[in-house]
């Protein structure tokens, strides 16, 4: 039930909202202040051209009706500024004075208001300059009075105005993500160290705790966590007891079971018949009965202890030149790679990997034929071969598990072993941080192998 | 074989275990193995029996009622060098290591088969085989002299376990070379196989408290890492 899209982690999310609130609120009050303050400026700026336009009415309408000498030195004279045009719509021409600019740029439509007798006003672009149009009728029908004055500077500053809201936007905005993103990773901390705490537990670390929280939000989940690891921690402790009590238990009746069974074989000769061949199975299965409590407890013990600490570093060599003399016959080849291929590891449990590698070879496949010790990409490489029918394909997996009986043909049938020997090789192979499997043996027959990471000298 | 047989019948062991049905079993088999079987049921018990007779070897449970085998191992240790094997039923690191800390020479665990038990005590009794060589070797003012199982420091005896003498001696023999783990546990203690690190940790923590003039910075016994041991003076 997985998503197709991978949802955003939540402090992200969290960064993103805060990112996105921040955002619209700033960018409303940006719009608000540019829409008011805009407003008011432009309102200001015509009005005063508005006035200023009335008063050089009066002064053009009465340079007008005195006759027409002096009117165009009047308009000049009105045009101080450089950035206004001044131009007189009259019957058959047109007067300009100031900058020059094309009187089509004038709206027909505005001057037809003017001519009706309606003073107008509207902002336009002349050439390409924001300028504000007033436009009014002379008296007595004489012309139209146009006067265009520039709106740079005032464009200047709205330009201005609006650059810095929109930069104000966007770094509330950012400001945001990061208050959001840095707000949600305080508030996360505590999850952090929980996710810490509890992978220290899973990873078998029972005494891993966090630490006691003075937020009222945050002291129920850090007890809660703890108490729920030191349940935990007990159970695993009563377990272990409860395990070391029963091998305990059972360890004593199996010492007397296997000294009165070994007294007893040593006079098996001497019992007859039916009697004999009982006596016979009683000792062998109370030995195997035996080693199989023998592996089961170890068995249960490794699943329980974590101590790496006493690992040490050991030659694997080594480990299979002095198993071997003991556990194989001398024509078996033995093949060991220099350097001598260190690993770190507990020796007792590498002489079990071993021995029983080599016993399981013996059990059911006419026993091994070549034992190698190789190195390979940073890891040691064990290689334990037999000449027997091989391990079927479905089977690989199998066998390691816990009394998995072998099927196999070639198995001597009354010796099955304890069913737990291949299960003990994973489980320490496991502890060991390194893998076991099997394959086929060039030219016929299984190749147990285990791989166990190196260390350098 | 006969002759060797005829050897462990010399052999006197004292088994302390509060289990009765252990020592009957226990008891037959290791009869069959050649060895004279005594039998103790408690630590105070152990204790009389040893004071009464004397017994080539102690197999003493840790688990006792009353005075425990722990301290039964520490009265001994503190009377003598008396062999003592461990019997115990827990295979955990810190049982194996007090045990052996308290002075033991061997351990073997529940449930321990005659035939193996037998082993071990053999090996532990073993006597230097061979016609006497009359040698001796020296490191700084240590003197090992095999033969009569004596260690001179500075002229002063020092007195050491059967076992810390025959692990002294191996290193000596071999004059600076390493000698593995595996072969110490061979030689020492007879494990063939499967010998625990463990003993041979403990013994020569202890043996380097009685020759080392510190023990911290020793100079006569030396761990070579991933190796062995040798012996000093450290090149």
């Amino acid at each position: 039930m997985r998503r197709p899209l991978r949802r955003p982690s939540l402090r992200w999310r969290v960064a993103a909202a805060l990112g996105l609130g921040s955002l619209l609120v700033t960018s409303l009050l940006a719009v608000a202040t540019w829409n008011l303050a805009s407003d008011y400026m432009l309102r200001q700026r015509e009005q005063s051209v508005t006035r200023q336009a009335q008063v050089n009415l009066r002064l053009v309408e009465d340079a007008v009706s005195k006759g027409s000498e002096g009117l165009t030195e009047l308009l000049t004279g009105l045009t101080t500024s450089p950035d206004s045009t001044i131009m007189l719509f009259r019957r058959d021409d047109v007067l300009t004075s100031g900058r020059q600019v094309d009187p089509g740029a004038v709206p027909p439509a505005l001057l037809a208001m003017a001519r009706d007798g309606t003073p107008a006003r509207q902002r336009l672009h002349a050439d390409g300059i924001p300028v504000v149009a007033v436009v009014q009728p002379l008296s007595a029908g004489q012309g139209i009075y146009v006067e265009l004055f520039q709106l740079s500077q005032l464009d200047r500053t709205f330009r201005f105005i609006s650059g810095l809201l929109v930069a104000g936007t966007v770094l509330s905005g950012l400001i945001g993500v990061a208050l959001g993103s840095w707000a949600s990773r305080r508030a996360l901390r505590p999850l952090t160290e929980l996710t810490v705490a509890a992978s220290r537990i899973a990873g078998g670390d029972l005494k891993a705790r966090l630490p006691d929280q003075d937020d009222p939000d945050l002291a129920p989940l850090a007890s809660t966590f703890n108490s729920t690891a030191d349940a935990l921690q007990q159970r695993v402790l009563r377990d272990a007891r409860f395990a070391g009590d029963v091998s305990h238990e059972l360890r004593s009746p199996l010492t007397t079971m296997v000294n009165a069974a070994a007294v007893l074989r040593r006079r098996q000769a001497e019992l007859p018949g039916t009697t004999g061949k009982a006596l016979g199975l009683l000792t062998s299965e109370v030995d195997r009965f035996a080693r199989m409590v023998v592996d089961l407890m170890e068995i249960s013990r490794a699943d329980q202890d974590v101590d790496r600490d006493e690992f040490e570093p050991l030659d694997v060599g080594g480990l299979v030149r002095g198993a071997a003399p003991l556990l194989l016959p001398p024509d078996v080849e033995i093949v060991v790679e220099p350097p001598p291929p260190l690993v770190l590891g507990d020796r007792r449990r590498l002489d079990r990997v071993i021995a029983n590698l080599i016993e399981n070879a013996g059990r059911h496949a006419g026993g091994a034929v070549r034992i190698a010790v190789l190195h390979r990409d940073g890891k040691v490489r064990l290689e334990v071969d037999d000449a027997g029918p091989g391990v079927p394909e479905e089977m690989r997996e199998q066998v390691f598990e816990r009394f998995t009986r072998g099927t196999r043909a070639g198995s001597r049938g009354t010796d099955t072993g304890s069913g737990l020997g291949l299960a003990l090789v994973a489980e320490h192979v496991r502890r060991h941080h390194g893998h076991v499997w099997i394959e086929d043996r060039p030219g016929g027959g299984a190749r147990f192998v285990v791989e166990l990471p190196e260390v350098g000298r | 074989m006969t002759t060797e047989v005829k050897q462990d019948m010399d052999f006197s062991v004292l088994l302390v275990d509060d289990d009765e049905r252990i020592r009957q079993a226990l008891g037959l088999a290791l009869a069959d193995e050649g060895f004279t079987v005594d039998e103790a049921v408690s630590g105070e018990d152990a204790l009389d029996r040893l004071d009464e007779d004397s017994f080539d070897v102690v197999l003493l449970d840790l688990m006792l009622p009353g005075v425990d085998g722990l301290q039964v191992c520490r009265t001994l240790r503190a009377q003598g060098d008396l062999p003592i094997i461990i019997v115990t039923a827990r295979t955990d690191t810190p049982d194996v290591i007090a045990g052996l800390e308290a002075g033991a020479d061997d351990y073997v665990t529940k449930p321990l088969v005659a035939s193996e038990l037998a082993a071990r005590i053999r090996a532990l009794l073993r006597r230097r085989g061979g016609p006497r060589q009359n040698i001796s070797y020296r490191v700084e003012d240590l003197e090992i002299w095999p033969d009569e199982g004596v260690v001179h420091r500075g002229g002063e005896e020092i007195r050491l376990t059967r076992t810390e003498f025959r692990l002294l001696a191996e290193l000596a023999a071999a004059g600076g070379r390493i000698v593995t783990r595996e072969q110490l546990l061979q030689r020492v203690w007879g494990y063939d196989y499967y010998g625990d690190t463990r003993l041979l940790d403990v013994h020569v923590r202890r043996l380097r408290t009685k020759v080392e003039h510190n023990p911290e910075d020793p100079v006569f016994v030396l761990t070579v890492r991933g190796a062995g041991y040798k012996i000093g003076p450290p090149r």
